[in-house]
């Protein structure tokens, strides 16, 4: 039982990071109907920036958070202005391409500059954990839990209690109709992007004193967030949280219980089960909700 | 002047030719209602003045100034707004919320435009019970006051409804007109409608759309005595030129 409850904890505790994936994934594909294949090297390129302002300038730690998250809002816009938005009007196939192009000149252009060995980033707190009753609490894994949490209370605060988040909504659902109405389709686009960077940049800097920060990081946890928002159903938001945890938690528990070398392999066999026998996800696709 | 006039307008999807050359006026708090057959190109004129089709040439005069050529976020603020064929009512929001969208082409608090989007209840009571409920749950008559109501939010100075009565029964398409001839007090109204009988009973002035060309205008009276009218909406005529 005391086990139960340790992989619980640790498997929630990367699932978050998979969820926080996830959502950036599905608030892109929702506004713009395109997945964002460069999704992963945003928490990789946020990683980084933490390794650049706090390991190799040696700034405080809480600064080098801030400036990195930013720096993955800039981010943001300038991945828009140039990976997306001149293909706007076009099929989603051009997109998607150069969503792949930006992945793979982003991990190069990292590897050019930092090479190929791993870097190390440490965690927020200097203390390692606390230990309650018969689990251990890793101070990281607390963290990343309470940031997602604050961060889905925000989510939801963001697109169902403000205007905005209506506008953001309305955008996703229908943009001729959304600009019919004086609603600023590009700005509204460009506000996902923005989100979606700050959101990745956010899981990859919380996951990284737990990884290693290394090029593949990204492409990793991109693959574990699709599965997740295909697990919880894909486009919705409710969808890739619940995805993302689960998937973490299925992991962790096959891990431990059956072999740590498969630990990747659980997730995908989860997937496939999904896309085999409810390819819909756990909370299905709205159909009504794409029209 | 007119608030509205187009001039030799025409629009191009591809190699098609919707529009050759439509020229029409739009007086102050008329409501003129456009007749056609499908594919006369009378959704393409309206979609043409909020700015959703590109002209090819001819020129869009609103108030004075050219708007051919603005998109459609540009077009809306000045102050025209568009209630497209098919209601487009955002499935994934509320009724309320629809509604209050309407108000995206003005700068005012949302406060206010919760408040303005209640009181858009008193001219459509029979949406008021489902203000909570999300857009894909409505019948279709409940959709086009939705789309009307979120139309006016935007405080137009002209107003442009597309079919307005499409695929709703008789007694809600009464609803819908009763309605418009409410809205005409307080704004200009360009209605297309193939119910010609409906169109023309609210407005001022008419015209007829055929394969992209104005082939009659005139007033309600004038229309109907038009024997080409008549054999065109209850004859085969129009058919034979769409």
């Amino acid at each position: 039982m005391d086990l139960v409850l340790q992989l619980l904890f640790t498997g929630i505790g990367i699932g978050a990071v998979y969820a926080l994936v996830a959502l950036g994934f599905v608030l892109i594909f929702r506004a713009t109907n395109v997945v964002n294949f460069a999704q992963g090297e945003f928490s990789m390129v946020a990683a980084y920036l933490m390794v650049v302002f706090s390991v190799d300038l040696g700034w405080p730690y809480w600064l080098s958070f801030l400036i990195a998250l930013a720096g993955m809002a800039l981010f943001g816009v300038i991945f828009n202005l140039g990976v997306y938005y001149p293909l706007r009007n076009r099929t989603y196939l051009p997109v998607i391409i150069a969503t792949i192009g930006a992945s793979i000149l982003l991990s190069n252009s990292v590897l050019a500059i930092y090479g190929p060995q791993p870097q190390v980033l440490q965690g927020w707190f200097d203390t390692p954990g606390i230990q309650l009753g018969p689990v251990y609490l890793d101070s990281q894994y607390l963290l990343i839990i309470a940031v997602t949490i604050l961060l889905v209370l925000f989510n939801f605060w963001f697109f169902e209690k403000t205007l905005l988040g209506k506008k953001l909504q309305a955008t996703s659902q229908d943009k001729e109709m959304a600009s019919l109405l004086g609603i600023s389709v590009s700005t509204m686009i460009m506000i996902t992007f923005i989100y979606s960077a700050v959101l990745g940049g956010l899981a990859g800097i919380l996951v990284a004193p737990v990884l290693f920060v290394s090029i593949q990081m990204g492409s990793t946890i991109a693959l574990k967030a699709f599965a997740a928002t295909i697990i919880g159903g894909f486009g919705d938001v409710a969808g890739a949280i619940v995805g993302g945890l689960a998937l973490g938690v299925i992991e962790t528990f096959g891990a431990a219980y059956v072999s740590v070398p498969y630990k990747d392999g659980f997730a995908f066999l989860v997937l496939i089960a999904f896309l085999v026998f409810r390819p819909q996800g756990i909370f299905g696709e709205r159909v009504a909700e794409k029209a | 002047m007119p608030l509205l006039e187009i001039r030799n307008l025409v629009v191009r999807y591809g190699e098609i030719e919707a529009l050759r050359g439509v020229t029409i006026a739009v007086e102050q708090g008329q409501v003129v209602t456009l007749l056609g057959a499908n594919g006369a190109g009378k959704s393409t004129t309206l979609r043409a003045i909020s700015g959703l089709a590109k002209p090819a040439s001819g020129d869009i005069i609103f108030d004075g100034h050219s708007i051919a050529g603005l998109g459609p976020e540009a077009i809306v603020r000045l102050g025209i707004s568009h209630v497209p064929e098919g209601r487009r009512v955002f499935p994934g929001l509320t009724v309320k919320e629809n509604i209050m969208l309407g108000a995206s082409n003005r700068k005012v608090p949302a406060s206010q435009i919760s408040r303005e989007a209640d009181a858009m209840f008193d001219l459509f009571p029979d949406i008021r019970a489902f203000s909570n409920a999300l857009g894909w749950t409505l019948s279709g008559g409940q959709l086009q006051m939705v789309a009307v109501a979120r139309g006016l939010m935007a405080k137009p100075r002209l107003l442009l409804l597309d079919e307005p009565s499409l695929g709703l029964a008789p007694v809600i398409v009464q609803a819908v007109f009763r309605i418009i001839s409410q809205i005409r007090k307080d704004t200009t109204v360009l209605l297309v409608e193939q119910n010609a009988r409906m169109g023309l009973s609210v407005a001022d002035h008419g015209f007829v759309l055929e394969t992209g060309r104005i082939v009659l205008g005139g007033k309600p009276d004038e229309l109907w005595g038009n024997e080409a009218i008549a054999a065109a909406y209850l004859g085969g005529h129009a058919k034979a030129h769409a």
